[in-house]
């Protein structure tokens, strides 16, 4: 597992994603998905924030998604200046 | 094959009591019988396996139905080395079909990249003569991301025999042609809506299996929360099985929009002892389990007794064989476990997998050891075992293997290992990456040369091998030249490879004697190349190296013709045949070019009946037996032969298959097929043709020389002195010899005698279209002179009339039985005289071959040998050689030993 990423990170950083799944899945699942963070929307489903290293780690996520049987929603690239509030 | 196979990787599971029958999906895996793939992609959990295991089970009872084999291979992400995932694929192929497979093993571990399509071609073809139907399940294809494993499916998939059934089963979608089968009706597909339970089944299972009794409107409630996904049942059932309060859960977990699984795993672990849900949790980091393997990861005793226990409650543990020792948990399961160890205790994860890793250390599963150093981030000893293993995964063409291992380290610890890092560098390049490769070598030069002869700080398992490293990086440094076509680089590292390498190393000294022989070969430095390789054979020979002695033999063997030696090549072919004969591997790659490095002497011999058997021979042995520019050397060869025997046509298809089969490799390509097929055009007069050639080539009279285009500005030089001769005025003959003449300072300057009897031989003809028959025959005497001793006939008989002129000139001057020969051959050349060979039928027109044992009784009928004699020549019984000469009379439709050797002789089999 990669460690966390705790860097705030500049403006124009390309790594930030979201991604959106079917369920409620707990902040207990954050270390299993790299460390990214995770909130729990109205609609029953769970929104994945974090910065992924490169497009690798990302196929990684998903296909970590995938092999817990979740239903996947949507994978957007965030916009660098969208708040998302740095983690430790 | 050094590595063992896990055999639970080929264990066919055997179907679970009280599954709930399934027959609308059953009817569709009968129906993908009559397609090409089977394709069940689904999510974990939802019965993938299951289902497989059980239609493979009913399809063997069904009464009607033929025989169904099933052959069974779970993957896991190590099968991305190509080489690994083929070898599995075959042993579970043989555990259907036994004694297959024997060639396509010895051919994965024949060179690195494995010959993955020539190993599949010949696994298929024993497959195609197989009598029952088999079915190949691979499950979890989708842990395979390698695009070199998906090709070769790719192959399998378009080469598949009609009673081979294919069958994947996985998470995603595998990137096969998956719409193109789809659309010709050649896929079946079973997905995850097929898969879910429906209501009826999920009520069978809840009420049926489990015994819950449960209302219908509980089971409606539970398969809408759980949307038929069957995991999620099965949990939904472990968590209700002896509870008390049934609808309260019901209510609780259908009132919950909690992922569905992460939820019932809680139910369930809630319910068990303290103890056994640390077992489970601690565990989880395991792919496979025995019950040692758990009290070593635990550090508690019983694992054996837990795991049957658990398997006894149905909690997701699944035996991996048939003895009970090896477990797994389901998919999904594991996953679910291993999401909460890591919340809850994140750093225990390392410390379980170093405890898995030592116990298969100890256990001498130094494989399965260095995976879990490497999750565990033990890197130090993950980079030891490496070092240990290394020789064996090099024997066995893994080297794909070997190079995910070392990328996975981190720097510091590659860097303070310089064996693990020149490994990585000759791993990249034998896996076909050369980027960072050379970054690497200096990296490993310099940390070897900053500790002098006291490597302190550095760590080796082997001294030796540590010793051989300045060499061992000097050959990856002419390898990584050659590739970049830097020739002088390539001799300057393979020098000084060679100057660095010890007597103990002949690998390594082979390995840098063959690249300077290469570099020297595609200079022209003949001598050189000449010596080098055949230094190099002596090397290889000395460590078994038989294919790699073969391989440098065809090279030798080109060298010597150039240089004019035929009979030399000949023996080089010869003593490597000699060679192979002593080493009776299946298959050897290599013995059928020498067989075509045989009939090409016997050719130009203008022995042409010899030629054909040598040729038949090499194909007998079947295409395994040719290293990659076989296919094409036959054909060029067999053109030589049909155009002699005056079929042109036969002889230009030849050549134009010839084309589109040569592979290029790092060796000069010294006589390209195009220029080969202008001289036929040439020598059969058409001109035109041969001109486009020349045209397309880009080949004039002005080009500067050089040893690599030396056939083609011969060719070039041929075909004009053929357009004089069609139409007379139309070329500047005087230019030609001018040309000529340069090409022969080259050749005579470069020793390479083959070239120069070729050119004496134009220049003699261009004197002669000059009318300067004193100098036409002077070039000829030369031409002579050095063909003689050879034994060289179609250089001269190819050239016609105006050749026949010309010794009949030279024999009224100084009369001597190799011109008579020749004049005669010359005469004879309107042959057609080769009767059957022509136009009647060659060894693949027997409709049933002669097997090789039924060859060699007809080659010792053709002799004086008895019945008795023949058998004690063949070390078998006498009524063993009863039985293969009746055979091979059937087969060759005759009565007796005088017309079995007739027909024999006419078939080419003699």
């Amino acid at each position: 597992m990669d460690e966390p990423h705790t860097d705030i990170e500049p403006v124009s950083d390309p790594g930030w994603y979201r991604i959106r799944i079917q369920g409620r899945l707990d902040q207990r699942w954050s270390t299993w998905f790299d460390g990214m963070s995770l909130s729990q929307g109205e609609d029953g489903t769970t929104v994945m924030r974090g910065r992924v290293g490169d497009q690798a780690a990302l196929h990684g996520l998903i296909e970590r998604v995938r092999d817990l049987g979740l239903t996947l929603l949507e994978v957007t690239h965030e916009a660098p200046d969208t708040p998302a509030e740095p983690r430790t | 094959m050094s590595h063992p196979l896990i055999e639970t990787k080929l264990f066919l599971p055997s179907p679970r009591p009280g599954l709930v029958p399934r027959p609308r999906l059953r009817e569709r895996l009968d129906r993908g019988l009559a397609a090409k793939l089977m394709l069940v992609s689904a999510p974990a959990g939802f019965g993938k396996s299951t289902l497989l295991v059980d239609w493979l089970a009913s399809a063997a009872l069904r009464p009607g139905a033929g025989v169904l084999k099933a052959a069974w291979l779970a993957l896991d992400p190590a099968d991305n080395d190509p080489s690994r995932f083929w070898r599995y694929v075959v042993a579970a192929l043989r555990n259907a079909v036994p004694d297959i497979g024997e060639d396509a093993l010895a051919l994965l571990q024949d060179s690195q990249p494995p010959p993955v399509e020539l190993a599949l071609t010949t696994l298929l073809n024993e497959l195609a003569a197989a009598e029952a139907d088999t079915v190949l399940v691979l499950d979890d294809y989708h842990v395979i991301d390698s695009p070199a494993v998906h090709e070769g499916m790719a192959f399998l998939l378009a080469h598949l025999p009609a009673r081979l059934h294919l069958v994947l089963a996985t998470r995603s979608d595998p990137p096969l042609p998956l719409s193109r089968l789809r659309a010709r009706g050649d896929l079946v597909e079973v997905r995850a809506v097929d898969l879910r339970f429906t209501g009826e089944e999920a009520s069978s299972y809840l009420n049926g299996v489990m015994g819950l009794g449960l209302e219908p409107d509980d089971v409606h409630a539970l398969e809408g929360r759980t949307e038929g996904w069957i995991a999620a049942l099965q949990l939904a059932a472990l968590s209700m099985t002896g509870r008390e309060d049934v609808s309260g859960f019901i209510a609780g977990f259908t009132g919950d929009d909690r992922y569905v699984v992460d939820y019932l795993v809680e139910e369930v672990l809630q319910r068990l002892p303290g103890n056994v849900q640390d077992f489970l949790l601690r565990t989880s980091v395991l792919d496979r389990m025995s019950g040692s393997l758990c009290n070593a990861v635990t550090g508690q005793e019983g694992g054996r007794a837990v795991l049957e226990a658990l398997e006894r409650d149905n909690l997701f543990v699944i035996p991996m064989d048939d003895r009970r020792v090896w477990y797994r948990y389901h998919h999904l399961f594991a996953d679910v476990l291993r999401g909460r160890l890591l919340d809850e205790q994140p750093g225990l994860v390392p410390q379980l997998h170093q405890l898995a890793a030592g116990w298969h250390e100890e256990e001498g599963d130094v494989e399965e050891a260095i995976g879990h150093y490497l999750i565990g981030t033990d890197f130090a000893r993950a980079g030891e075992l490496m070092e240990r293993v290394i020789p064996a995964l090099r024997r066995d063409r893994r080297e794909a293997t070997l190079r995910g291992w070392l990328e996975s380290l981190p720097t510091e610890a590659l860097r303070v290992r310089p064996v693990l890092s020149n490994a990585l560098a000759g791993a990249r390049m034998s896996t076909g990456v050369f980027d960072g490769v050379e970054e690497l070598l200096d990296a490993t030069e310099s940390s070897i040369a900053s500790v002098g002869g006291r490597p302190s700080s550095l760590l080796f398992v082997d001294e030796e091998e540590y010793g051989r490293l300045p060499a061992d990086i000097a050959v990856h440094r002419a390898g990584l030249a050659l590739v970049r076509g830097d020739v002088e680089q390539t001799v300057t590292h393979a020098r000084r490879a060679l100057d660095l390498v010890g007597d103990d190393d002949p690998l390594t000294r082979g390995a840098a004697l063959a690249l300077t022989g290469l570099a020297a070969f595609s200079t022209g430095d003949l001598d050189t190349a000449h010596a080098s390789y055949t230094a190099c054979i002596v090397e290889f020979e000395t460590i078994d190296h038989v294919s790699d002695v073969l391989g440098c033999s065809v090279t030798v063997g080109d060298i010597e013709v150039v240089q004019g030696r035929p009979r030399a090549a000949a023996r080089t072919y010869r003593s490597a045949l000699d060679l192979a004969d002593r080493h009776a591997t299946p298959v050897l790659r290599g013995r059928a070019d020498m067989h075509v490095g045989l009939a090409a002497r016997h050719l130009e011999a203008d022995d042409l009946a010899a030629a054909r058997q040598q040729l038949s021979r090499s194909r007998d042995l079947g295409e395994p037996a040719g290293l990659p520019q076989d296919a094409y050397r036959w054909r060029v060869v067999m053109a030589g032969v049909r155009e002699a025997e005056g079929d042109v046509d036969a002889a230009v298809d030849l050549l134009d298959e010839a084309e589109r089969l040569y592979v290029a490799d790092f060796q000069p390509l010294v006589r390209p097929v195009p220029a080969v097929r202008a001289r036929t055009w040439a020598r059969q007069g058409h001109v035109d043709l041969a001109l486009d050639w020349a045209d397309r080539a880009r080949v004039t009279l002005e080009d500067p020389l050089s040893f690599l285009r030396e056939f083609e500005h011969v060719t070039l030089a041929r075909v004009l002195l053929a357009q004089q001769g069609r139409r007379p005025g139309s070329v500047d003959v005087a230019a030609v010899v001018t040309f000529l003449d340069r090409l022969l300072r080259a050749a005579t300057h470069g020793h390479r005698g083959g070239s120069v009897i070729e050119i004496e031989v134009s220049r003699a003809l261009a004197f002669q279209q000059l009318g300067d028959q004193g100098k036409a025959l002077a070039a000829l005497d030369a031409a002579l002179a050095l063909a003689e001793p050879e034994g060289h006939a179609r250089a001269f008989v190819d050239e016609g009339t105006p050749m026949a002129v010309l010794l009949t000139a030279a024999e009224r001057r100084a009369p001597s039985a190799y011109v008579a020969r020749l004049r005669s051959a010359l005469a004879g050349t309107g042959r057609t005289a080769p009767g059957p060979a022509t136009t009647g039928p060659h060894p693949g027109a027997l409709v049933d071959p002669l097997s090789s044992r039924e060859r060699d009784v007809l080659r010792l009928l053709d002799t004086e040998l008895n019945g008795p004699e023949i058998a004690r020549e063949l070390v078998v019984s006498l009524n063993t050689v009863r039985t293969h000469t009746k055979n091979l009379y059937m087969k060759l439709g005759v009565t007796s030993r005088r017309a079995a050797v007739l027909r024999g002789k006419e078939l080419d089999l003699l």
